[in-house]
């Protein structure tokens, strides 16, 4: 038996110099309103359990729904099937868009910040009235909008660029969800606030808390911009304003597109370190470091939604690189380091504990049996060597000439966004289920394959969109046989391929998504308690 | 039951290590792996760009 | 740790191979940022994003007097129109499709003026691949060389409703 409580404290200083844990401060949790994590001892604040729970199952509902619209669109996109008619075609990816990216992503980071503004910092939740107030705005402009998509009343695309025009519920949707989430945000800051002031933590907030802070901020900035972008949008939706200028609504809509798309990677980050340190005892080796690169998330990001608009109109050469120069490099770079300590810090880990065999003797004993380790370092591997190669590559302001529009975006994003942020999130829910709701996973030797699964579906359907994209085939496109077209253009056989290897690396990858949603919610329903031990080990 | 460490175990042993140990050689090398892709991908981009139409 | 508050005093120089690394990595930061200004001036490719504001209704007319003075040809019900080498050339895009078709020389430049006329649309020529974004009420100019001669299309990769997969144009560059 590897179960039992095991009394590790909660180091206020770091205790890594071989002295025992000092005195821990004590929280601020009212009485009952708190237990210990009999696997890691951390304190869990139960409201924000609740809350965590509430966010995370939504979550996987969204997740659930948005892979179902994936496998309808790679069976579509792989011309050899082509499944869906076109209307259903444009209505499901305008479907898949959102709720992958915002809802799937958004609920999921909101139980994150609950996490880790309460648990990492001894605190209670702020308030459990705004948690409830943003969860259910939340969901219910999430679900305003999944309605008014399957209606057919919003074929707009995720984007919805004007002139494009929605149904007004569905622009309101979107607003929900987004004051919902500054709810949520502002709640974690309201957190961060009182722990603060009660002293329930010592010196400077954990690596994992400062990660979650950072992608906070920049949610923030984010969500302001959709506010800015969506609310004219809605009201001239309902004829009560004119039609918003289509450069001025592209320049702002991604503002709220692109910098969300950093809250995604700072959350990942975050959840990089937390599971290196979960599932191997990695240490941040200089703290000094990996916050400086936060930072420069924070700071450095701002303006790179240029870099969506690099063949645009109304936006000048000078302009355009200046905006993706400095403030993407800089955030680049906080990533390239991100890249190095995280592995080093397992490296480091991996040796103290013998492994010093070779260059690479650390990896090869890590835990790949794990799957939170092995969601873990899949998703810093397809991050980097996919995702973050293609992503800077693409985002250069005359490369963007032969990439815009084409599949080759969706071929970086989903090495990012999937790959990277959605692969840790499964990494993640491998520890929340036992840790937070207190349930085993059955079927374990499934659950260990899964993270494989999915990270090889998600490769080689990244690798066909970039490169049937590098053969001019476009994004968000139902027929590229042209069928009914006045000239009708034939690609490169070699297209054909990759949208096969699309199509097959795609329907992988959903049977690697559908398998983490079964297990998830049999472990959630029907997985055996383990209330009053440490959870089993991976 | 799984042959490896329970959490509180791995989190624990992080506790005993001392600090100032930065030798991750295997990383090194991994990152460096990772530069030189993102450079042949990279400047190879910017080849297929040199041959399109011009266009300013 | 990352999960728990460091020593107080974490404030730390990176060292050994992290600030190797992270001396690499911004040199690299440095090649990717001069790279860009660097192909503005020296390189034959640039999005310069010139544009002008202009009203659908407008740009329609100058398409339609450019069609009316240019017109060589007519192919499928869509003219076929020759700019003079040096000149302005027109390009229309609207739901769904791309008019007139365009006859240009090899290694001669053209500013080729395009707009829509409802939504956003992507102007996307194949098979070179150079693809650039359309909007209404803005005319967007690219100062353009064929460098080959040979038939193109013209496919439109911005989501532009129901009959966007539909929406295609040509272009036809001779010696
Ligand atoms: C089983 C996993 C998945 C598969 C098979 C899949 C497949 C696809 C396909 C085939 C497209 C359409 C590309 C096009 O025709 O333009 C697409 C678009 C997209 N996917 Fe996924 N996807 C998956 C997971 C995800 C996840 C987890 C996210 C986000 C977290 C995501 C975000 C997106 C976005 C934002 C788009 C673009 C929508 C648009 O163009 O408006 N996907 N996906
Ligand atoms: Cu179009
Ligand atoms: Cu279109």
């Amino acid at each position: 038996m590897t179960t039992g409580t095991i009394d590790i404290g909660l180091a206020p200083g770091d205790a890594s110099r071989g002295a025992a844990a000092p005195q821990k401060p004590a929280g601020n949790h009212p009485a009952g309103a708190l237990r210990t994590c009999d696997t890691t001892g951390l304190p869990v604040c139960l409201v924000a359990q609740q809350f965590i729970k509430l966010h995370a199952v939504v979550a996987v509902v969204f997740l659930l729904v948005g892979g179902i619209a994936a496998i309808l669109l790679a069976l579509t996109r792989w011309p050899a099937v082509h499944l869906l008619p076109a209307e259903w075609y444009y209505r499901i990816l305008t479907l898949h868009g959102l709720n992958m990216l915002i809802f799937w992503i958004l609920f999921f980071e909101v139980a994150i910040l609950y996490f880790a503004s309460t648990s990492l910092l001894n605190s209670r939740l702020a308030s459990k009235g705004v948690a409830w107030a943003g969860f259910a705005l939340m969901l219910v402009g999430a679900l305003m909008v999944d309605v008014t998509i399957l209606q057919g009343k919003a074929d707009v695309l995720m984007t919805s660029y004007v002139p494009l025009r929605g149904d007004p519920l569905f622009y309101l949707g979107i607003i929900l969800v987004a004051v919902g989430t500054l709810t949520g945000v502002f709640n974690f800051f309201a957190t961060l606030w009182i722990a603060k002031r009660d002293r329930t933590y010592e010196g400077s907030m954990p690596l994992v808390t400062f990660g979650a802070l950072a992608a906070g901020i920049i949610a923030t900035v984010t969500l302001l911009h959709g506010a800015i972008v969506a609310i004219p949008t809605f009201l001239w939706s309902l004829d009560l304003m004119h039609q918003p200028d289509a450069a001025w609504y592209r320049l702002v809509w991604w503002g709220l597109g692109h910098q969300s798309q950093q809250v995604n990677v700072t959350a990942m980050v975050s959840v990089w370190y937390f599971l290196a340190t979960i599932t191997t005892g990695a240490k941040p080796l200089n703290q000094a470091v990996c916050r400086g690169a936060f930072v420069l998330y924070i700071l450095f990001i701002n303006l790179a939604s240029a870099h969506h608009l690099l063949v645009d109109p109304g936006v000048n050469a000078g302009w355009k690189i200046w905006n993706t120069s400095y403030a993407m490099y800089l955030a680049v770079l906080a990533s390239m380091i991100h890249g190095f300590t995280v592995p080093a810090s397992v490296e480091v880990a991996m040796r103290k504990k013998g492994f010093t065999k070779g260059l690479f003797g650390w990896l090869a004993a890590a835990p790949w049996k794990n799957p939170g380790f092995s969601a873990f370092f899949l998703s810093l591997a397809i991050f980097g060597f996919i995702g973050g190669i293609t992503g800077v590559t693409l985002g250069t302001e005359q490369i963007n000439i032969i990439a815009h529009n084409t599949l080759r975006i969706p071929g970086h994003f989903h090495a990012t966004v999937v790959g990277g942020t959605t692969l840790a999130f499964m990494g993640l829910t491998y520890y929340v289920v036992p840790l937070i709701f207190q349930r085993e996973y059955r079927a374990r030797a499934v659950a260990r394959l899964q993270p494989y699964i999915f990270a090889a579906g998600i490769v080689l359907m990244s690798m066909g969109m970039s490169f049937a994209g590098s053969y001019g085939v476009p994004r968000r496109h139902w027929d590229i046989e042209f069928t009914g077209a006045q000239f009708s253009h034939g690609f490169d056989p070699g297209a054909h391929v990759m949208l096969g290897l699309l199509g097959l690396g795609g329907t992988l990858a959903f049977v690697g998504l559908l398998t983490f949603i079964l297990l998830t919610v049999t472990a959630v329903f029907f997985g055996p308690s383990n209330k009053g031990r440490a959870m089993t080990a991976w | 039951m799984s042959p490896e460490k329970p959490v509180a175990d791995v989190i624990r042993s992080e506790h005993a290590r001392e600090e100032g140990d930065h030798h991750a050689p295997g990383t090194f090398v991994l990152v460096l792996v990772l530069l030189f892709t993102f450079a042949v991908y990279y400047f190879a981009n910017w080849k297929a760009l040199a041959d399109v139409w011009q266009v300013r | 740790m990352s999960i728990y508050s460091p020593a107080q005093d974490w404030f730390k120089a990176p060292s050994g191979g992290e600030r190797a690394w992270i001396g690499l990595a911004l040199l690299w930061c440095v090649v990717l940022t001069l790279a860009m200004p660097y192909w503005h001036f020296k390189g034959k490719q640039n999005s310069t994003g010139e544009s002008y504001a202009v009203e659908p209704m407008k740009f329609m007319e100058r398409v339609d007097r450019f069609v009316q003075t240019n017109k060589v040809g007519e192919e499928m019900g869509t003219a076929v129109v020759e700019p003079s080498p040096g000149g302005d050339a027109y390009l229309q895009a609207q739901m769904w499709r791309w008019s007139p078709i365009l006859k240009l020389r090899k290694g001669q430049t053209y500013r080729l003026h395009i707009s829509s006329l409802d939504l956003q649309h992507g102007f996307s020529l194949q098979p070179v691949n150079m693809n650039f974004q359309v909007l209404p009420g803005y005319d967007h100019v690219l100062t353009v060389t064929p460098t080959e001669a040979g038939e193109y299309h013209i496919i439109c990769n911005e989501y532009c409703g129901i009959g966007h997969h539909t929406m295609t144009g040509k272009i036809i560059v001779d010696e």
